[in-house]
């Protein structure tokens, strides 16, 4: 029982990591392409 | 205070209260190298903690991590972007509640007091670790006296870790007196310290690239969970649990993030991002983000690829045994080339790396005593910490304090830079989860306008939802969860630490709350509390060619009462000023009175306004938040449109030291800009005066004389009957200037300097014993009659 509450727990952790480091991956790309066009000088502010 | 009757309110003085802090602004490559000189510095020793923790594959959790902190620091350039005022502390405390803010600066000023122990002793270990080498290659080369053998019973050496701990309470000491006296953060020197980082840098990754080229490497092994290998430090509490080793295979991802926890302060010192925000110049949200990309670049080639190059150039044999907390100076070892060579720029990363470290170690200081001074305005610490330095006006009691924790750090530490780094990690990760968890409620709390966001955003019916802010969030949280049970010594030290602190914080809130109410009572009694954005004439009702008087101890106010005494305030409006300086890393913008106008300005301008009472004049008083007084007192004299400054003399600078740190804050206010007149006040009642700006300097005898001896010789010269003196003197210095700016300018500076230091007689004096009239004086007439000096 405490191993299986245990397993469900790192299981979730383990989640929560994979989805972030995903989701991580995505803000990098996109504000990777935002600061290459700032450096470039075709910038479109990303104001809201 | 009690000198005051009860007074009615149409009775009260006024008081302005400046709201924003007056700031000199910085470039965003300056911003980027205070940020560099943090988060630089853990390029140092970080990859050998994580080695030691989970193996040969550590380098690709570094890089990972390197990689990351390009998402995290997004989540900072939005937290920056949105203004919210009060920093980190206030970020939290609008998003999360008052205590979760105490928390999460609690966690914060655990990361900043582990910055300076972990530098100090890391410099030390490579200090040492470099004299210890020498000793072997001299030994080797039988350059060692036979005495000296004896002494050490063979190759002399320096315990490492004893050593190191001796290096860094040096440092510390040091910084910590610096500190009480007041240095001011140089962006300057920042700036000087990157450039040589990186020449060592450029120098380190190409000559590792020719010996990658010439011998060879080892390859890394590839992060995966077969890969990992964690010592029974690194497991924690779960070593309890699980079989040694067998945990990974267990949960092969969990594996995964354990590693990736313990690479995690690779990334320290990505807050300072945060702390420079307010000093970047115009346009301050896109040099923020140039100044955010020049940081995750060079801390990803510099941390990221030296710690791929570490496990592939030096040998498994020595690389932990020998290098494990001076990675960079064993990777300069097994460079390809000659020895001499190689110690000579192992000697040059042990410069580097004591003058980053050692920056670490101040920042620290600088770091802790801002965000203290941050919450002490807050009423979450009792202002007894924030009393200034009774000599340098410093808040030298939180100094005290902090300086105390590092060095009981220290000293706990023997050396040991992994428990350093193991505890060290603690602050970076929760420091960075409660940040990034509270820009994700402002999130849904907050929904006005926003310089930048966090991308990607996704709206579904209507709800806007930050994915990007979330996904960050999600990886800062499962890491710092898992670190709370991989890392027992993080965990015990970091959780003692901050439940003090919050405890204390807690504690002085409570005590302050009653304290301050009364306090607050007081001063609504006596003084009239005006709040103003941005200091100028018309909040203060004064007129222009008023006398700026800036004060800062209650006890030395005789300059006060000497202007008071020599003006005439029907025709001349006296301004008492006050900077309230607040530390790097508080707050800048929309402070509150409270925070600016505390028990200690309140007892400051009690004491004033009984000078002005007991001369029988009036004066405006005003309170100015600053980060450097200078700056605030010549841009405040800017903007009230001030003739004079009157300041009384400084316990630690001359009357001319005090003119020249005006002058130099003056010329960084832009253009157009008046000059005005400083006024040194001395205790005695002598007053120095000196013009600030550019004007007509006090010419001496000789040079008139000189000036008039060229004069008379000039105007003989046929058609220059008419020259006047003052031709004489702009020719001269159109030559001074074209020769100083092309091949006479290393004599021009030689001589300048030897003008300074000769106390014998002035070369002026020995050319013009050269220069004789060489024909009777022609007929005066007025308009240049005899020796004079030039008009303007």
């Amino acid at each position: 029982m405490g191993l299986l509450i245990i397993t469900v727990l790192v299981r979730i952790l383990e989640g929560m990591f994979v989805v972030g480091a995903i989701g991580s991956v995505v803000v990098i790309v996109l504000t990777g392409i935002e600061d290459l066009k700032m450096l470039l000088g075709w910038e479109e502010e990303n104001h809201s | 205070m009690s000198s005051f009757p009860p007074t009615s309110p149409s009775n009260r003085v006024r008081i302005v209260v400046a709201t924003s802090v007056m700031l000199t602004f910085i470039s965003y490559w300056r911003a980027a190298a205070i940020v560099l000189n943090d988060l630089g510095s853990s390029a140092f020793y970080a990859c050998g903690i994580a080695e030691q923790a989970v193996g040969k594959s550590a380098p690709w959790f570094i890089v990972a991590v390197m990689l990351f902190s390009f998402a995290v620091r997004a989540v900072y350039v939005e937290s920056c972007s949105m203004f919210v005022r009060g920093g980190v502390y206030k970020v939290v405390k609008e998003a999360l509640g008052g205590t979760l803010a105490k928390l999460s600066v609690s966690a914060l000023m655990f990361d900043y007091i582990l910055t300076g122990p972990i530098s100090g002793v890391s410099a030390g270990q490579y200090f040492v670790g470099l004299i210890n080498e020498t000793f072997i290659t001299a030994d080797v080369h039988g350059w060692i006296p036979r005495a000296v053998h004896n002494i050490f019973h063979g190759t002399p050496h320096f315990n490492v870790n004893l050593t190191s701990v001796v290096f860094a309470l040096a440092v510390t000491i040091y910084f910590w007196w610096e500190n009480i006296k007041g240095i001011q953060e140089s962006s300057e020197k920042a700036l000087r310290v990157m450039q040589i980082t990186t020449v060592m840098v450029v120098i380190l990754l190409a000559w590792s690239a020719l010996t990658l080229f010439k011998s060879g490497y080892q390859p890394v092994p590839l992060p995966t969970p077969q890969n990992l290998h964690f010592s029974k430090e690194s497991l924690g509490f779960l070593r309890h649990s699980f079989p040694e080793q067998s945990l990974a295979k267990m949960f092969g991802l969990l594996g995964i993030l354990i590693a990736f926890g313990h690479s995690v302060l690779a990334m320290s010192g990505e807050e300072s991002l945060a702390q420079v925000n307010r000093e970047l110049a115009h346009p301050k949200l896109k040099n923020l983000k140039r100044a955010a990309i020049v940081i995750a670049i060079y801390s990803f080639v510099f941390t990221g690829l030296t710690a791929l190059l570490f496990i592939m150039l030096i040998p498994d044999p020595v690389r932990v045994s020998v290098y494990k907390d001076n990675l960079i100076s064993g990777l300069a070892m097994y460079l390809w080339g000659p020895l001499l060579l190689r110690l000579i720029f192992r000697a040059f990363v042990v410069v580097v790396g004591f003058l980053i470290l050692s920056g670490a170690v101040n920042t620290a200081i600088i770091g802790s005593n801002g965000v203290l001074n941050r919450v002490s305005e807050d009423g979450v610490l009792a202002d007894w910490f924030r009393f200034p330095h009774r000599k340098y006006g410093t808040s030298s009691r939180i100094i005290n304090m902090v300086v105390l924790l590092q060095i009981l750090t220290i000293l706990a530490s023997r050396g040991d830079v992994y428990v350093l780094g193991e505890a060290y990690a603690f602050g970076v990760i929760w420091s960075f989860t409660f940040n990034s968890l509270s820009m994700l409620v402002l999130r849904f709390k907050y929904k006005g306008v926003r310089g930048w966001k966090v991308p990607p955003n996704v709206t579904i019916a209507g709800t806007e939802i930050p994915i990007g802010l979330l996904s960050v969030f999600l990886v800062l949280l499962s890491t710092a969860l898992v670190n709370l049970a991989t890392k027992s010594v993080a965990t015990v030290a970091g959780v003692s630490f901050s439940a003090v602190f919050f405890v204390i914080f807690t504690v002085s809130e409570h005590a302050n709350r009653k304290k301050h109410a009364l306090a607050k009572e007081h001063v609504k009694d006596h003084f009239q509390l005006l709040q103003s954005d941005t200091v100028d004439r018309g909040s203060l009702g004064i007129r222009p060619g008023n006398v700026l008087v800036p004060v800062r101890d209650y006890n030395t106010l005789n300059h006060l009462r000497w202007v008071l005494e020599h003006t005439d305030t029907s025709e001349q409006d006296v301004v008492v000023m006050t900077a309230r300086v607040s530390q790097f890393g508080t707050a800048a913008y929309g402070l509150s009175s409270e925070q600016v106008f505390s028990d200690y300005e309140q007892t400051l301008f009690t004491r004033a306004v009984s000078v002005a009472e007991s001369v029988g004049k009036k004066v405006s008083l005003l309170v100015v938040p600053a980060r450097d007084p200078w700056s605030a007192i010549a841009q405040t004299a800017h903007n009230l449109e001030s003739s004079t400054v009157a300041a009384g003399l400084s316990s630690k600078m001359t009357s001319a030291e005090q003119a020249f740190a005006l002058g130099s804050a003056w010329e960084a206010i832009p253009e157009p800009k008046k000059q005005f007149v400083l006024q040194i006040v001395q205790p005695e009642g002598i007053v120095d005066t000196f013009r600030i700006g550019p004007h007509t300097p006090t010419m001496k005898n000789e040079d008139v004389a000189l000036l008039h001896r060229l004069w008379l010789n000039v105007t003989r010269e046929p058609g220059l009957e008419n020259v006047h003196h003052h031709d004489i003197l702009t020719e001269a210095l159109t030559r001074f200037a074209r020769d100083y700016g092309a091949h006479d300018h290393a004599d021009i500076v030689k001589e300048l300097r030897r003008h300074g230091t000769e106390s014998g007689p002035l070369p002026v004096r020995r050319i013009a014993d050269q220069i004789h009239t060489v024909q009777p004086e022609p007929t005066r007439t007025d308009r240049d009659d005899g020796p004079h000096s030039p008009k303007e």
